[in-house]
């Protein structure tokens, strides 16, 4: 019986250790954002496409609606996706892919804590400024655009845990591909690749719902509509019942895939890590 | 005594791509990589005691990096068995980490653009440090250290020196049982490297921790280690002291002075090896059993004075050692 007390005790002391942890890498990585703010800034400033895209297609709108988007939704639809890109993105692939090629590596691993419970909260860390400088700036467009519509419901509740996942499945991805950097030189560059796609397939530059039937059907089984275009629509209340819970299977399902192969990669990698510098 | 590090047989080898130079090569290499195995750590077997100071010597490349990252756990072994404070280091179990400590002068654990106190309060989180003992141990390193006020500046506006320091500020705070110091003076002057040495062996002292040293500079492992561990191509070469790896290699011992004349040539051979003899200077090389006989002599020499007799320095006796052949027997 005591043995079972020690146990459970052992049990929730090791949840607030890690609860302590974790605040502390948040903070470090909060003063690490504030110390970048600037090239922060500039980072947002390269991640505004969807403003233009939404000055395009808001214009494009004026003749009537297409697709189902009139000038209001899309408005909604981008100003979504502009802040929704910033919630869920991540920069671990070119941190990480960095370190393991330099060998700075090292300094997180000998910490007894797991190296990318450190990635996770340095990019969580960074979300607060992020949004400081987001928001003003999609504020400023909507003031400048005017109309804009979305329905406020009862999907709203569910938004954030569909960005959640969404960023933790972009994390899968970049943490995935960076491990790669264990074998080869410059995997980050393999990311541009997945990034190309995103652009096109996530629906950042277009809705998806706006390409052609039978493409617009395998798009958004892909992971980049999950990771992106998913939440929007969801969001801004386009999304009925039943295609809100295909959303978020199909989410969790990448999410699954991602997870475990970045898990098994960064594992493998420890192995040979160390063949430079390290 | 019950040892702390145990190393049986450790190998390590790395894969590495290599081409010939050129353009023709860069263009083959696209298509089949070549590679070579590069074997950092051949067979190395040795234990250390608690509270040893123990320093790592070899040429570059000779493994002693290496080696250092397989005891820290950074490194899996090819082959062989490693245990460090009763783990294995590769499985990086939290406990383990917390009784270790790795400082390289070539890397930093301290966040660039913060000050160091920033990274020193998150150690004292993430490594389970009580909150008085951070305390104590802060003000005892930084008042050793010196570090007071450079703490608070962004670690990129700090020297070399100062910026090393706060590393060991950091690395030191969780008081680890085992410190393995990578050349942690590289880079830095005389003064900054004798502080430095002085404070790691008062560490060792008065917390009775393991240290393990690897330095390019002779001096630094002459003045801390009692106990060197010679290795070369991967491989020991020599365990023990530096005292008897001088007589090993160079069982000779220099003796010198200054007088107003010196002996004659013919004298002078009778009594060792010359080795300089220079504007009333003169420097021997004398067998250790003739060394009372000669020093007589010496002393007796009109206006005599500085007379020292020493051990070869380590710096020629290193290179001594290493232009011998490899196959060279390893030992104790």
């Amino acid at each position: 019986m005591s043995h079972v007390a020690t146990d459970m005790s052992g049990e929730t002391g090791g949840l607030r250790r890690l609860g302590r942890v974790t605040a502390a890498m948040w903070r470090l990585g909060a003063s690490e954002a504030l110390a970048y703010r600037a090239a922060m800034l500039v980072w947002i400033l390269t991640t505004t496409f969807p403003l233009v895209s939404l000055a395009l297609w808001h214009s494009l709108a004026g003749g009537g609606a297409i697709g189902g988007y009139g000038r209001a939704e899309f408005t909604a639809y981008f100003l979504a996706a502009f802040v929704i890109r910033q919630m869920t993105a991540s920069w671990v692939v070119w941190d990480l892919a960095a370190q393991i090629a330099s060998g700075d590596l090292s300094t997180l691993l000998m910490r007894p804590v797991h190296p990318l419970l450190h990635h996770l909260m340095s990019n969580l860390a960074a979300l607060p400024v992020r949004m400081m400088l987001a928001v003003p700036l999609g504020l400023v467009v909507l003031i400048f655009v005017g109309d804009v519509e979305a329905d406020a419901g009862l999907h709203l509740l569910l938004a954030p845990a569909a960005v959640l996942i969404a960023w933790l499945l972009n994390v899968s991805v970049q943490i995935a591909v960076a491990c790669l950097a264990f074998w080869v030189t410059s995997s980050a560059s393999l990311f541009e690749l997945w990034l190309g796609l995103y652009m096109v397939l996530s629906g950042y530059a277009v809705p998806t719902g706006l390409f052609p039937a039978g493409l617009a059907a395998v798009v958004r089984y892909l992971p980049f509509h999950a990771a992106l275009g998913f939440p929007v629509e969801l969001t801004i209340g386009r999304l009925s019942g039943p295609e809100i819970a295909a959303g978020f299977a199909l989410q969790l399902l990448w999410l699954a895939v991602f997870g475990a192969l970045a898990l098994w990669l960064w594992r493998r990698g420890l192995r040979v890590y160390g063949a430079v510098g390290a | 005594m019950e040892p702390v590090v145990e190393v049986r047989a450790l190998c390590k080898q790395f894969r590495v791509p290599r081409r010939e130079a050129g353009l023709g090569a860069a263009l083959r290499a696209l298509f089949r990589r070549q590679y070579t195995t590069v074997e950092a750590v051949r067979e190395l077997s040795f234990s250390l005691g608690a509270g040893e100071r123990v320093g790592f010597l070899g040429p570059n490349g000779a493994g002693k990096t290496t080696t250092l990252k397989m005891l820290s756990g950074l490194l899996y072994p090819s082959s062989g068995a490693v245990q460090v404070a009763g783990h294995v280091p590769a499985q990086r179990a939290p406990e383990f980490l917390r009784s270790i400590s790795l400082v390289m002068g070539q890397k930093r654990q301290l966040s660039w653009d913060l000050p160091a106190v920033d990274t020193f309060e998150f150690n004292r989180v993430v490594f389970d440090i009580d909150a008085r003992d951070y305390r104590r141990r802060l003000d005892e390193l930084v008042s050793l250290l010196a570090v007071g006020e450079v703490m608070r500046r962004p670690v990129r506006q700090l020297s070399l020196g100062e910026r090393m320091k706060c590393e060991l500020v950091a690395a030191l705070l969780h008081a680890p049982r085992l410190l393995f110091l990578d050349e942690p003076t590289i880079g830095m002057d005389v003064a900054m490297q004798l502080s430095i040495r002085e404070f790691v062996r008062r560490y060792n002292v008065e917390h009775g921790a393991t240290v393990i040293l690897t330095s390019h500079y002779m001096e630094d492992v002459a003045a801390l280690c009692p106990r060197i561990l010679v290795i070369d191509g991967g491989q020991l070469r020599f365990d023990g002291s530096i005292e008897a790896l001088t007589r090993r290699i160079r069982p000779l011992r220099r003796a010198s002075v200054r007088a107003d004349s010196l002996p004659s040539a013919e004298a002078l051979a009778g009594m060792g090896r010359v080795v300089e003899v220079e504007g009333g200077r003169l420097v021997l090389d004398v067998e250790p059993a003739r060394v009372p006989a000669v020093v007589q002599a010496l002393i007796a020499l009109p206006g005599a004075q500085d007379l020292v007799v020493q051990d070869a320095p380590l710096e020629e006796v290193m290179r001594e050692l290493f232009r011998r052949e490899a196959g060279a027997e390893p030992g104790r």
